[in-house]
């Protein structure tokens, strides 16, 4: 499902473009897995995670890929705090 | 100085290389990316295995080049003007180190260039291979040479002293010691453990590690100072 909401790039220097769920939902399932959450579970969190995002996005019709990043770690750490942990950390580890 | 005192300096100063951690923080990206990618435990460890292997190489690698570069300009006595140059630098790394070596940030991001920085979380997604995985552990040794250079100079300066034999066992404890905190990781990994636990204790304990690498530099710099240039001045060695 794509909405017509524009992502703007860290850093702006790459083009903006339109919100995939299924980018997020990948993210999020693979986030899960690297805390050794079973597949079912890590899909069942990943949509539930996505569907707030997207309820989020229906108030912000540009948004940047950091401001979908910190909003799904907070519904992401309802779920499973380590996982949104771990999600969070992905671009500050090195 | 005797045999036990040069690899009681290489160990001390193996230990300090062991507790940098950029390799460490690739090595859990790269498994992070890994396990979530739902590649078998094989695959896993066929990856973490070899980036392990890259990183032993480099540092021997450079370990023995340094060497080499000691011996041609110096053969197998350095002037105590080099130890002096080298205890120089180990100070100004110590308080580089104490200063800069972690981003004053959440997290666990290093003061290294934010282009190779980038250039390495590029790599770390991209790796499925073996070979691309030994390949990052050689760039993610090279990419601390700025703080590793310090251990290793002084290391290299120990080394060219020893009888051959010696070498290669100082060269084999050095490499062994400096792969130690990998090593535990890769371990850990391997065996099962939680990626989000391992980064929060890393996370945790950063600002304990950077304290403890400029510490143990500034303790190999007085040691060194005491045996090798005030030793001298006064005739003990």
């Amino acid at each position: 499902m794509t909405l017509s909401v524009d992502v703007i790039k860290r850093g702006g220097q790459r083009q903006s473009e339109q919100f995939m769920r299924d980018k997020l939902h990948n993210s999020i399932v693979s986030t899960c897995l690297s805390v050794r959450v079973p597949t079912g579970q890590a899909e069942s969190i990943a949509h539930s995670v996505c569907e707030a995002v997207i309820a989020w996005l229906q108030q912000h019709p540009e948004v940047t890929s950091q401001d979908i990043r910190i909003v799904a770690t907070k519904h992401l750490r309802i779920q499973h705090p380590e996982a949104a942990y771990l999600y969070e950390q992905n671009r500050i580890t090195i | 100085m005797d045999i036990p005192g040069s690899l009681a300096i290489i160990s001390l100063a193996a230990l300090i290389h062991a507790s940098f951690q950029l390799s460490v923080s690739v090595l859990t990206l790269l498994s992070g990316h890994s396990i979530g990618a739902k590649h078998s435990q094989a695959r896993l460890l066929r990856l973490t295995s070899s980036f392990v292997i890259g990183a032993a190489v480099m540092t021997v690698l450079l370990l023995s080049s340094v060497s080499l570069i000691l011996i041609q300009f110096y053969g197998s006595n350095p002037p105590l003007v080099v130890w002096a140059a080298a205890s120089g630098l180990m100070v100004g790394v110590a308080l580089c180190i104490w200063l800069f070596y972690y981003r004053h940030d959440k997290g666990t991001a290093l003061w290294i260039p934010k282009a190779f920085a980038v250039y390495l979380n590029d790599r770390t997604k991209a790796t499925k291979r073996s070979a691309e995985a030994f390949g990052l552990g050689l760039s993610s040794v090279f990419g601390e040479i700025l703080f590793i250079i310090a251990p290793l100079l002084v290391s290299a300066l120990v080394l060219i002293q020893l009888p051959a034999v010696w070498q290669l066992a100082g060269l084999a404890i050095y490499t062994v010691i400096s792969l130690l905190s990998l090593l535990i990781v890769w371990v850990l990994i391997g065996s099962g453990h939680s990626l989000g636990k391992i980064q929060k204790w890393r996370e945790s304990n950063k600002y304990f590690l950077q304290f403890v690498s400029g510490a143990g530099l500034i303790v190999l710099v007085l040691f060194i100072y005491a045996v090798e240039i005030l030793g001298s001045t006064v005739g003990f060695n």
